[in-house]
């Protein structure tokens, strides 16, 4: 299923150190046979292939295959060493030193020499990066950083402005090569290194089809080592009944996103394995503040009682997924699993638009001082969104229970953008966030973030909410700031800025044939290299 | 037309006197054209029974009573005739709210472009010169837009509504029906009795209204009409296929069709089957409608 997903690219948090040199490399079972063509299966196609200013999952997928950062994420949620070998942090966190490795090359351009990597790479990287006229959404992400030097050609230094929790984790940003982009200063759409995309990962770029399929080919100087398999393919396809059927009928082998609708279908198939993973996602309904019927804390409450969550669930996704109660992703750190998620009670939900002051009025609707309780339910139209129709539809119907009249309004989608974000002409929409740093919700919901294409777009203000969360930032501490960040979390399940309703288990199928799959919970591709076919099964 | 049908008629049987209108139907008419119209005639009844039972809210079941415990029932479950659809609504009763959606935007389109195409058609067959040199540039750019693309951008323009989206079909529409009528003029400027009426002297308006487009159109602007209705649902159908059409929960024969879709290859056919097969049948009655209504009143295949 396509989800209306907004990526909330913050910074990426992960717990636990590990500092140092490890041998990522010499890790490597040497026993796995290499050969055999992985083709893969999208719902849609990128329209970028670099890490820098693509914004979409399916590009995010494709770099991680292609490039990498200073350091990497293992299976176990270590941080590991990647280009750069080992580093070191200043006492006051202030200054962070890596060095790299000597033996990178770049992937080679056709007719060309491969080019080593260089400190001079990581610090074109950064600059392209923050270049205000590189559109990305990772600026914002390392504001924290006030500057990148080389102090020599494999040791490079980064200054933070303050001291941030978990600084290292978010070095694990895609390094990009100075000869790659045309111009030096900032990258657009328009330069050419965005569709042929040069990196040092496992895999590179060898062409993009006439039917828009990427083919990566094996790197043979790959830095940890050849990978395994010796092709990977994205195939795009605009329709997830025909993926699911290309799958059963051997035209892929693997399907990164299955449709939930698919995924009794997959099971009962013995030639295949259902892999689930998480991601740190979550979908909810966001109500307009700016509607003085919504600012009523009350009259969300009540929504939040009214809506069946777990039917829906249920009847709509299988049951393939866990009932949220709060603002932070569950299965991050930072979610209080003693806030319980709002139940079903009709009764309570009336009971509060009574309390609110709201009387059913001649036809049935909740009204207050002659205004009836009448809301605009702001949808954008995508083709293959029936499972966000199901989900909306069903809405209306709770809410028309209690006496609530939602008109469903269904808008193209760039429309819908400018509705939500800029114009803030709706009362209610239906939506999920991806996170990559689940316990950073200061986009969400402090009210700084008020303001045309800001995240904060319900206008949810409250100084309580915004001092915890400054708190939560600033705190170096780890224990206090799960603390706060479960008082965030109580207090924002009980202001109900948005109803929150799921996260949804993601499921990757893929042939019997593959071996040694791990899946990063968003990046997917991480440790693609370790994957192997044995002989028998290459054909 | 008919009056020079019985003319030739009348002059074939050589001597002896019969009288074309008192003839029975099968003598007048071929078989085919009969069954032709008579199945459009069946069509056209049903839109206009399933209209009014939407409209006075007499159906089997409650069309919007969503019921997550009977999502997509089989056929005959529980009292649902045609079983349910992805919300667990009744498919048979959203199946007769759904001409609903089509009916006044419908007419609405086939209104547009055939009252502009006739204004334009006389303009530029009987005017001729100038006039007819400008509607023939203005005709073929209209053509030259393809229609879905200029549907696409009135909806980003404003929203998805299906009497935007038929007012571009009518639009769309007015040169199809000014060149037919250009056409005809043309043709009947060079017959006798027209000019045989401009030399009694009757007026123009009685000319163009009377001899040129009552009894000598109205055959090609009936046809007209009922493609456009038939056109009407094949195009938004394909709107609705794209997501574009007319929106939940309100149903019409597309988005049932596309919703249903979804679902189409785990089994549970019958969502877009139903109104597939009402879409089938439906154009093929107005299509039919319009070939029949054409030989007969045309005289093309009469005996």
């Amino acid at each position: 299923m396509k989800q209306i997903s907004i990526i909330v690219v913050l910074a990426l948090s992960v717990l636990g150190f590990v500092a140092g040199e490890s041998q990522a490399a010499d890790l490597k079972k040497t026993t796995r046979p290499n050969g055999g063509t992985l083709s893969y299966g999208e719902y849609g196609r990128p329209a970028t292939l670099d890490p820098i200013t693509s914004n979409e999952m399916i590009s995010m997928r494709l770099s991680e295959l292609i490039f990498n950062g200073l350091v990497g994420i293992s299976e176990r949620q270590e941080i590991v060493p990647e280009l750069a070998q080992r580093w070191e942090a200043s006492k006051d966190g202030r200054t962070y030193t890596f060095f790299l490795r000597k033996d990178v090359t770049w992937h080679p351009k056709p007719g060309e020499e491969a080019k080593p990597f260089t400190a001079n790479d990581v610090v074109f990287t950064y600059n392209i990066m923050m270049n205000p006229k590189t559109i990305t959404p990772l600026k914002v992400r390392y504001e924290f950083i006030e500057k990148a030097e080389m102090l020599d050609e494999y040791t490079v230094q980064f200054t933070l402005k303050r001291p941030v929790l978990n600084a290292l984790a978010k070095f694990s940003f895609k390094i990009i090569p100075r000869h790659g982009p045309s111009n030096p200063l900032y990258l657009t759409r328009e330069d050419n290194f965005v569709q042929h995309p040069i990196g040092t990962g496992p895999y590179m770029l060898k062409n993009v089809t006439a039917d828009r399929e990427i083919v990566l080919v094996a790197n043979e100087k790959y830095f940890k080592g050849r990978p395994h398999i010796d092709q990977f393919t994205a195939k795009p396809f605009a329709d997830q009944n025909i993926l699911t059927q290309a799958l059963t009928f051997n035209a892929i082998d693997m399907i990164v996103l299955v449709n939930p609708r698919s995924i009794a279908e997959i099971q009962g198939d013995k030639r295949f394995i259902l892999q689930p993973y998480n991601a740190l996602s979550y979908s909810f309904f966001g109500y307009n503040l700016r509607n003085p019927l919504l600012a009523d804390k009350r009259v969300r409450q009540a929504f939040g009682y009214a809506v069946n969550r777990q039917e829906m669930l249920d009847a709509f996704f299988n049951g393939q997924g866990t009932i949220i109660s709060g603002p932070f992703a569950p299965g991050s750190w930072a979610y209080n699993l003693d806030v319980q998620p709002m139940p079903f009670n009709t009764q309570k939900a009336t009971d509060l638009l009574r309390e609110a002051g709201f009387k059913p009025g001649a036809d049935g609707i909740m009204q207050k001082d002659g205004k009836k309780l009448e809301l605009t339910l702001m949808v954008p139209i995508e083709k293959e969104s029936e499972a966000v129709k199901r989900v909306v539809l069903a809405f209306q119907n709770y809410l028309k229970n209690i006496g609530v009249s939602v008109k469903v309004e269904f808008k193209e989608w760039q429309a819908w953008k400018e509705n939500v974000f800029a114009d803030h002409s709706f009362d209610i929409i239906f939506a999920s966030w991806v996170f990559d740093d689940s316990a950073d919700i200061s986009s969400l919901f402090h009210s700084a973030e008020i303001g045309p294409w800001k995240n904060n777009f319900g206008s949810y203000s409250n100084p309580e909410v915004d001092a915890l969360i400054v708190e939560s930032k600033l705190t170096l501490d780890h224990e206090k700031r799960r603390t706060i960040n479960r008082k965030l979390h109580a207090l924002l399940a009980d202001e109900a800025p948005y109803t929150f309703l799921w996260t949804l288990t993601n499921y990757s199928a893929y042939h019997k044939k593959l071996q040694h799959v791990a899946i990063h919970p968003y990046k997917f591709f991480s440790y693609a290299d370790d994957w192997y076919i044995p002989v028998a099964a290459q054909k | 037309m008919r009056r020079s049908t019985r003319v030739k008629k009348y002059i074939q049987t050589s001597g002896e006197v019969s009288d074309f209108s008192k003839l029975p139907l099968h003598k007048k008419f071929s078989i085919p054209d009969l069954l032709y119209v008579g199945y459009g005639l069946l069509i056209v009844f049903l839109v206009l029974v399933s209209y009014v039972l939407g409209a006075f809210n007499l159906l089997p079941n409650d069309p919007q009573q969503i019921n997550m415990d009977m999502l997509m029932a089989p056929p005959g479950t529980g009292g649902h005739l045609l079983g349910t659809d992805f919300m667990g609504r009744d498919i048979q009763s959203r199946l007769i709210l759904g001409i609903q959606a089509y009916f006044l935007p419908g007419l609405l389109a086939i209104f547009i472009s055939l009252s502009i195409g006739i204004v334009l058609g006389v303009l530029a067959g009987y005017r001729g010169g100038y006039a007819e040199t400008v509607i023939t540039y203005f005709t073929n750019l209209v053509d030259s837009f393809p229609r879905l693309v200029l549907i696409l951008l009135v909806i980003a323009a404003f929203k998805p509504d299906i009497y935007y989206i038929m007012m571009v079909m009518g639009i769309t529409g007015v040169p199809a029906v000014a060149n037919a009528i250009a056409g005809k003029i043309r043709v009947l400027a060079q017959k006798n009795f027209i000019e045989a009426a401009i030399a009694l002297g009757l007026r123009t308006r009685v000319i163009i209204l009377k001899h040129i487009l009552w009894y000598n159109c109205r055959a090609l602007l009936i046809i007209q009409a009922t493609l456009g209705m038939g056109e009407a649902i094949l195009l938004e159908t394909s709107l609705s296929y794209l997501g574009f059409g007319v929106q939940e929960p309100t149903p019409s024969w597309g988005n049932m069709v596309q919703s249903g879709a979804n679902y189409f290859m785990q089994g549970n056919f019958w969502p877009s089957t139903a109104p597939a097969l009402a879409i089938l049948f439906t154009i093929l009655g107005f299509n039919l409608l319009g070939d029949g209504l054409n030989n007969m009143l045309e005289g093309k295949r009469s005996r």
